[in-house]
C-alpha cells in the first residue's frame, strides 16, 4: 500500500511520544501534522481534514481525547480515529474499542494501549486506510 | 550412595546429594511449594516447603536443603503447618482479594494453598498493592499487585527462554516483578512467549484475551466467520474438560466450533503441510544454490522475535515462510475468498492455538495484505475452553465432525508440528523426496523425537548427509546459536521452538499440568502419525489440488507473495 499524501493528524501532549512517532511515520510515506493539545487539533480542523487521527486520551484535561474524538467524527465520521491511551491502567477504567458498540460510544475506530510500539500503530493504520 | 531418612516416623530412602524435596516427593509425600522449579536450581524463596528436622533449632526449606543419612524430618508437624499458614496469611495481607473476578479463580495455587490450610480470617491487614495493570502487549497482561514475588517468571524467563525481559526492581515490600524502567511489556524484550503465564501460581500473569471481539464478530451479521486449530490443541483441549491427557478430540472439537458459530473450521495442520513443502523446497534450493545455511525453521514466533532481537545478524538464516497459522489465515482470505465469492474484508479469521506469540505474530505488520490482516483473532486453547463453557458446550455430547474442505484433509506430518522435531521430521520426509525422488526408508526418525531440549543427528539424503538440530526452550537454541556464530559448521538445518518441548507446552495450554501430561500430548501426536496413511506433505492430494489450481508451485510467485515473509532487526530497548 502507498502512504504517499496520506495525512495524520497526531495529538499528544508528549512531545517525546509524537516526535517519534512522526519521524517514523513520515519514513513510511505518510505527511504528519502534530498537535500536542485538543485546542491546537481543533484549530487545525478546522483549516483541514486528515486521512486518520492518533489521539491520545489524556490531553489539557483528563477527558479532552474524548471530547476531540467526538468532534472529530462529528466533522466528517469517515475520518477513522485511533485512541491511543494509559489510562486503563492508571485508574482502572476498563473501556476499550473492540466492539461496534464500545466503538460508538468512545467515537474511535481503534484502541491502542500505551506504551505503544510503532509496528503495531502501522498494523491499525494500515488497516484503517484500507 | 543410597541414604536412609526418617520421615513421618517411617524410614525412606534417598540418595546423597539429592534435596530433601526430591526425596519426600519420590515418596510421594506431599509438600506445598510454591517458589520451586523442578529442573532449576532452587531459591527457597517463599518458605512454603519448610519442614521440620530433628536437631535443628529453625524449620528448613526442603527444596535447598540436601539430605544426610539418619536424617528425622516431620512434614506436617503442628509447627510446620502454623508456619506454611503464616506464609500464606502474609501473601494475603495485601492480595487484591477479587477471586470471583480473577481469571484464576478455582485455579491459583494461593488460592488452593489458603484453602488447604485452612485460612479463614484475616490476622494480617497490609496496604493493598497500588500497582497499575500493564496491558500493552499483544499477548500477555501483567497485573503485579496480584503477584506473590516467587519468581517463577523471572526464573524461566531468564533460566528457560535465555530473554530476561522481566526481573525483581526496587527493594523490600516495594519490591516488584516487571521490565526494566517499570515500562510495559509491549516495548519490553518480551517474546511473548507466555511461559511466565505457564508458571505463575496466581493470576498476575495472564495471557491478552480477544474473546470479546471473536465472540462479537461472531454476533456480527455482516462478518463471515471462520476459524482454525493448531495440531497441538486437540490432543490437549480434553484436559480442560477433566479427560485424559492425550486424548485426541479433533473430531468433536470442529463439531463445538461449529456450534459456536463459525462458517467454517480449518485445520492448521493443512497449511503445516503447505509450510513443509515452502520450507523443504527452500532448504533444497539453499543446499543446491549455495545459500545461507544453517536454515532454521520460521514457524515459532516467539523465536522469530527472538532472532530480530538477539541475534539479528543471523536474520538470513531463518526460513522467509510465514507460520502454518498465517499461510492458512493468507490463503482463507485470497483462495476461499475466490472460491466462495466472499470479500476477503468481510471474512473474520480466527486461529486457536497453544500459544500466547501467535496473538503477536497476527499483529505484525507484514501480515497485512493490503490492509487486511491475515487472521484477524487468536485465542489460545485456555480460551477456547472458557467460550466452550460459557455457551454450555460439553465435548464429549457431540458427535465428531471433520474440518472443511477446501482445506480438509492433513498429512500426519503436518499433525507432528504440534511437537518438538515435528517440523523437522515431516521436512525431512518432503526433502528427501525432493532430492531423491523417493521415499525414506523410514517415516521415524527416532533421534529427533522426544522431549529433549537439544537433538542433534546426520540423516542420510541421496548423496547428502544433513546436520539436523531440534531445540525447544530458547536458551537451548541461544547456545546453539553461539555455537554457530562461533565456527560450528556441521548443521544444515535447524528446528526451533520457544516453548520446551514445542507448541503441545505452548504459553496458551492449559494451567497446572505436568510433564506427564505433555508427553502424552506428544504419544497422542506420534500414535496418530503412526495410524494413518498420509503422513508425507509431498503426498497429501489437497496440497496438490492447491498448488494446481492456485499457487502454482513452491516457491513460485504466487507463494512467495502470500506465505512468504520478511524480518528485520528488532531494537530492545530494555
Amino acid at each position: 500500500m502507498t502512504n504517499d499524501n496520506k495525512t495524520i493528524l497526531l495529538v499528544d501532549d508528549d512531545i517525546d511520544f509524537i516526535t517519534a512517532q512522526k519521524l517514523q511515520l513520515e519514513r513510511a510515506g505518510f505527511k504528519v501534522i502534530m498537535a500536542e493539545s485538543q485546542k491546537k487539533a481543533e484549530e487545525t480542523l478546522m483549516t483541514m481534514r486528515p486521512d486518520l487521527a492518533i489521539v491520545d486520551l489524556m490531553l489539557e484535561y483528563k477527558d479532552s481525547g474524548f471530547a476531540l474524538c467526538h468532534h472529530i467524527k462529528k466533522k466528517d465520521p469517515t475520518i477513522p480515529v485511533i485512541l491511543v491511551t494509559g489510562v486503563t491502567s492508571d485508574t482502572g477504567l476498563e473501556f476499550d474499542a473492540a466492539t461496534q458498540e464500545e466503538r460508538s460510544w468512545v467515537k474511535a475506530n481503534a484502541m491502542l494501549i500505551k506504551p505503544v510500539r510503532f509496528e503495531q500503530l502501522l498494523w491499525e493504520i494500515e488497516q484503517l486506510l484500507q | 550412595m543410597n541414604l536412609n531418612i526418617e520421615v513421618n516416623g517411617k524410614t525412606i530412602q534417598a540418595k546423597s546429594g539429592e534435596t530433601v524435596l526430591t526425596a519426600l516427593r519420590r515418596a510421594a509425600i506431599q509438600v506445598p511449594t510454591l517458589c520451586y522449579m523442578e529442573d532449576l536450581l532452587p531459591t527457597g524463596a517463599c518458605r512454603m516447603c519448610v519442614v521440620e528436622v530433628e536437631g535443628q533449632r529453625n524449620l528448613i526449606p526442603s527444596c535447598a536443603y540436601p539430605v544426610a543419612d539418619g536424617m528425622k524430618i516431620k512434614t506436617h508437624s503442628p509447627r510446620v503447618i502454623r508456619a506454611r499458614k503464616t506464609v500464606v496469611e502474609l501473601l494475603l495481607a495485601n492480595h487484591p482479594d477479587d477471586c470471583l473476578y480473577c481469571v484464576r479463580n478455582r485455579n491459583c495455587e494461593l488460592q488452593k494453598l489458603a484453602e488447604s490450610l485452612g485460612v479463614r480470617e484475616r490476622r494480617y491487614t497490609g496496604e493493598k498493592s497500588e500497582h497499575k495493570i500493564d496491558s500493552s502487549s499483544p499477548s500477555i497482561v501483567r497485573d503485579p499487585a496480584k503477584c506473590i514475588l516467587c519468581g517463577r517468571c523471572v526464573r524461566v524467563c531468564e533460566e528457560v527462554q535465555g530473554v530476561s525481559a522481566i526481573d525483581f526492581t526496587k527493594r523490600g515490600s516495594k519490591t516488584v516483578v516487571g521490565p526494566a524502567f517499570n515500562e510495559g511489556l509491549n516495548v519490553s524484550s518480551c517474546i511473548n512467549c507466555g511461559q511466565c503465564v505457564m508458571v505463575c501460581p496466581t493470576g498476575a500473569l495472564r495471557e491478552q484475551s480477544y474473546l470479546k471481539e471473536v465472540i462479537n464478530a461472531l454476533k456480527d451479521p455482516n462478518k463471515y466467520v471462520v476459524v482454525q486449530h493448531a495440531p497441538a490443541v486437540s490432543v490437549t483441549l480434553a484436559e480442560e474438560f477433566g479427560l485424559k491427557p492425550g486424548t485426541d478430540v479433533c473430531g468433536t472439537m470442529t463439531a463445538a466450533l461449529r456450534s459456536l458459530g463459525f462458517k467454517r473450521v480449518f485445520d492448521t495442520s493443512f497449511t503445516a503441510d503447505l509450510t513443509i513443502m515452502e520450507e523443504a523446497s527452500e532448504l533444497v534450493h539453499r543446499i543446491k544454490n549455495g545459500g545461507k545455511l544453517p536454515m532454521f525453521t520460521s514457524c515459532s514466533p516467539g523465536w522469530v522475535k527472538f532472532v530480530e532481537e538477539f541475534y539479528p545478524d543471523m536474520l538470513e538464516h531463518v526460513s522467509s515462510c510465514k507460520s502454518p497459522q498465517q499461510m492458512m489465515g493468507a490463503i482463507i482470505k485470497s483462495y476461499f475468498a475466490q472460491k466462495e465469492g466472499i470479500e476477503p474484508g468481510k471474512i473474520f479469521s480466527v486461529s486457536i492455538m497453544p500459544c500466547t506469540a501467535k496473538k503477536f505474530e497476527c499483529q505484525r505488520p507484514e501480515m497485512l495484505d493490503n490492509g487486511i490482516p491475515d487472521v484477524d483473532a487468536v485465542l489460545t486453547t485456555r480460551e477456547l475452553a472458557r467460550i466452550l463453557r460459557m455457551r454450555g458446550i460439553e465435548l464429549g455430547a457431540l458427535a465428531p465432525e471433520g474440518a472443511d474442505t477446501p482445506f480438509g484433509e492433513r498429512s500426519t506430518a503436518g499433525k507432528l508440528f504440534g511437537a518438538t522435531g515435528g517440523v523437522m521430521e515431516a521436512a525431512l520426509r518432503t526433502a528427501h523426496f525432493m532430492i531423491t525422488g523417493q521415499e525414506m526408508d523410514s517415516m521415524k526418525i527416532q533421534a529427533l523425537r522426544g522431549l529433549g531440549g537439544t537433538k542433534i543427528s546426520h540423516v542420510k539424503v541421496g548423496p547428502l548427509e544433513l546436520g539436523v538440530a531440534v531445540v525447544s526452550g530458547l536458551l537451548n537454541a541461544r547456545k546453539l546459536l553461539d555455537d554457530i556464530r562461533a565456527g560450528r559448521k556441521d548443521i544444515h538445518f535447524i528446528e526451533v521452538m520457544t516453548c520446551p518441548g514445542g507448541c503441545i507446552a505452548g504459553g496458551g495450554q492449559p494451567l497446572g499440568t505436568n510433564l506427564d501430561a505433555v508427553r502424552s500430548r506428544m504419544q497422542a501426536l506420534y500414535k496418530i502419525d503412526r495410524e494413518e496413511p498420509v503422513r508425507t506433505s509431498h503426498t497429501n492430494k489437497w496440497i496438490e489440488r492447491l498448488y494446481k489450481e492456485f499457487l502454482g508451485e513452491p516457491l513460485g510467485h504466487k507463494s512467495h507473495e502470500l506465505l512468504h515473509t520478511h524480518y528485520a532487526k528488532r531494537e530492545a530497548v530494555i
